[in-house]
Formats: structure tokens, C-alpha cells, sequence
């Protein structure tokens, strides 16, 4: 799969799996607009790996959850690479608890970055895929979407709530060009997986058919595909990158 | 462009080949759609997908922008009242 020349925006790039997709896609020619909200430190870390793959990079930083950042950072992307081939929603945030204890703060918050962020770049980026009559949303969604979990009534409202807007976005939008599609990774090896402790570890990879973490290039190369022109015709999809969850 | 807009009769030719060419209408030309016909359903039988097309052609062309959707409806009534819309959106430009 190549992506020469293909604009692309991944939202929460600069660690964990959205920097393996904007590597991913840097590594495959595409120009590559790496957002983050706050982490500087990684956001420099991240622009000199994207350095090393691709001379066209841009690093955005801006709030998700905010109509003007939102605005702000995909006119900037258009006005220097003069449109976005594919968006890439994948910002996303954890607040778990359980609801007795999940104040409203913790609803908003997660509901925001997850879902609204979501609606605000696909809104904002609809203008520019309509005009050329092509474009690739792929938004990441999560197991928890499907099976609930404890702790997670936030989030996995929301990423339920993503699998329902790619799926009503697709409807609307995909006679023109413009596929919506949603990545549903499951236990990723990130720095957070690999800490936890010992008894946890195990019992996550008993709930795995392939009994192993996936790695976040595994989540990149789904992401890769359905961006690339070979899922031309797979739209209102979840792809599951889980490794047979049980 | 300005010449176009102040002429009602030539920016509403003008608004059928648009019409035409953005939603790459095959077997129809400008002069099969009547100026006061409803773009949509028993008139030239346009649907709301359609119109997301020429909200970005006229903002694109005109660099008028149709945010709220009430107002497109209003707009895309009819060849007649797009030519309207705009010139009143052109005339609120040159005020502003």
C-alpha cells in the first residue's frame, strides 16, 4: 500500500497507537499532519520520527474537543497541503470508574474527547473530501463498544457511540467519495499494558484466541488499509484488530 | 463573476450548468430546468445528499457559505431562489 502525496490528519498522534499510524503512513509516502492536545515532549518526539520518514510533516496542536481549535488546525492543513485526503479520529481518553463513582467531569470529559472530537473534525473536514469528491474517515473505536466492561460506562459509550456515527456518516456521505470506517483494537502492548501486574497480564491474554497483546503497528495496518484505495468499496465498517477477543 | 450575479437571467443559466456539472447530471441540459422548478422530489428530483455537493460548489465559486440547513432549504427551493440567495449573500458581502 502506497500513500504518496495522500494528506493525511491523525488526531492524538504523538504516542501510543495514533503515533504508529501517522509513522505508519509517513513510512508509506503520505504527507502526514500529527495533532496533540498538550504533551510537547512527545509532540517533539513524534515530529522527529515523522522527520526521519517524510519530508512533508505538519505537528498540530490543538483541542479536539474545541469547534475554533478544530477549525484553526484543519484550515491550516489545507491552506499549506490545499486539501486532507484522509482523517484518522483516533484522540482518545480514559476516565474508568465505576458509575457510582464517575462524576459528571468524567462523563463529559471522555464523551467530549471521544465522540465530539470526532464529529468536530469529520464536520470540519467534510468540505474539502466533498469538493474533490474523495476521502477516507477512519475512526477508532473499541471492544468495549460491543461488551461493556466495568468502569467503562463512559467510554464505552462513547466508542459505542463512534460505531453508530460511522455508521450513519457512511450513509450520508459514501455516494460521494468518501468511505467511514471505525478500528476496533483490542489489548494493544503499550506502556500501560506492559505495567500492569502479573495476574492481570494473564488473565487479559487468556481472553485472547491468539493468547498475545496485539503491537500497534497491527492496529496501523488496518488503519493503512482501509485508508488505502484496495477498500474502495468497505464503508460503514468496525475491522476488529483484537486477535480472536473472546 | 460580478456580471454574472447582477444579471438574474445569466446567473440563473449560470446556477443550471453548476447544477449540472457538480452533480454530473447526465441527459439533462439547462434548458430542461424551469427557473421557479423545485430542485428536489417532483421538480429536478435532487435529495439532500446532492445539495451537501452544491453547498460546497457555491461556497467554493461564490464564497458564500450556507451553514444552517433551514437557510440551504430556502436556497435550493429553486433555480430562481438559489440566484436570489446569492445575490443577496454578494450585496451583504460588498456592504460588509
Amino acid at each position: 500500500m502506497e500513500f504518496k502525496h495522500q494528506r493525511v490528519i491523525v488526531t492524538g498522534a504523538t504516542k501510543g497507537l495514533g503515533k504508529a499510524i501517522a509513522l505508519s503512513f509517513a513510512g508509506k509516502g503520505a504527507w502526514v499532519a500529527a495533532n496533540y492536545s498538550s504533551d510537547d515532549q512527545n509532540a517533539a518526539a513524534t515530529e522527529s520520527e515523522l522527520s526521519s520518514l517524510t519530508q512533508k510533516h505538519l505537528l498540530l496542536k490543538a483541542d479536539v474537543t474545541s469547534k475554533n481549535d478544530v477549525d484553526k488546525m484543519i484550515k491550516s492543513v489545507v491552506e499549506q497541503w490545499e486539501h486532507v485526503d484522509i482523517l484518522v479520529n483516533n484522540a482518545g481518553i480514559i476516565r474508568d470508574k465505576l458509575l457510582m463513582f464517575l462524576d459528571e467531569d468524567d462523563w463529559d470529559r471522555v464523551i467530549d474527547v471521544n465522540l465530539k472530537g470526532t464529529y468536530l473534525c469529520s464536520r470540519t473536514i467534510l468540505k474539502t473530501m466533498i469538493a474533490r469528491k474523495f476521502g477516507r474517515i477512519i475512526n477508532i473505536t473499541s471492544p468495549s463498544a460491543f461488551t461493556g466492561r466495568a468502569g467503562q460506562t463512559n467510554y464505552s459509550a462513547s466508542k459505542g457511540g463512534i460505531i453508530s456515527f460511522t455508521k450513519s456518516l457512511s450513509k450520508e456521505i459514501s455516494r460521494l467519495g468518501i468511505t467511514v470506517n471505525a478500528v476496533s483494537p483490542g489489548f494493544i502492548s503499550t506502556p500501560m499494558t506492559e505495567s500492569l501486574n502479573q495476574d492481570i497480564k494473564c488473565d487479559l491474554l487468556s481472553r485472547i484466541s491468539m493468547r498475545r497483546l496485539g503491537q500497534p503497528e497491527d492496529v496501523a495496518e488496518a488503519v493503512l488499509f482501509l485508508a488505502s484505495a484496495k477498500a474502495g468499496y468497505i464503508t460503514g465498517q468496525v475491522l476488529g484488530v483484537d486477535g480472536g477477543l473472546i | 463573476m460580478e456580471e454574472i450575479i447582477n444579471s438574474n437571467g445569466k446567473l440563473c443559466e449560470f446556477l443550471k450548468k453548476m447544477i449540472i456539472d457538480t452533480l454530473r447530471l447526465e441527459d439533462i441540459t439547462p434548458g430542461d430546468i424551469e427557473n421557479e422548478a423545485s430542485l428536489f422530489k417532483d421538480g429536478l428530483g435532487l435529495d439532500s445528499i446532492d445539495a451537501l455537493e452544491l453547498v460546497v460548489a457555491i461556497e467554493k465559486i461564490f464564497n458564500i457559505i450556507i451553514e444552517d440547513e433551514d437557510v440551504g432549504k430556502k436556497a435550493f427551493a429553486s433555480v430562481n431562489a438559489l440566484a436570489v440567495f446569492i445575490q443577496d449573500g454578494y450585496q451583504r458581502a460588498l456592504k460588509n
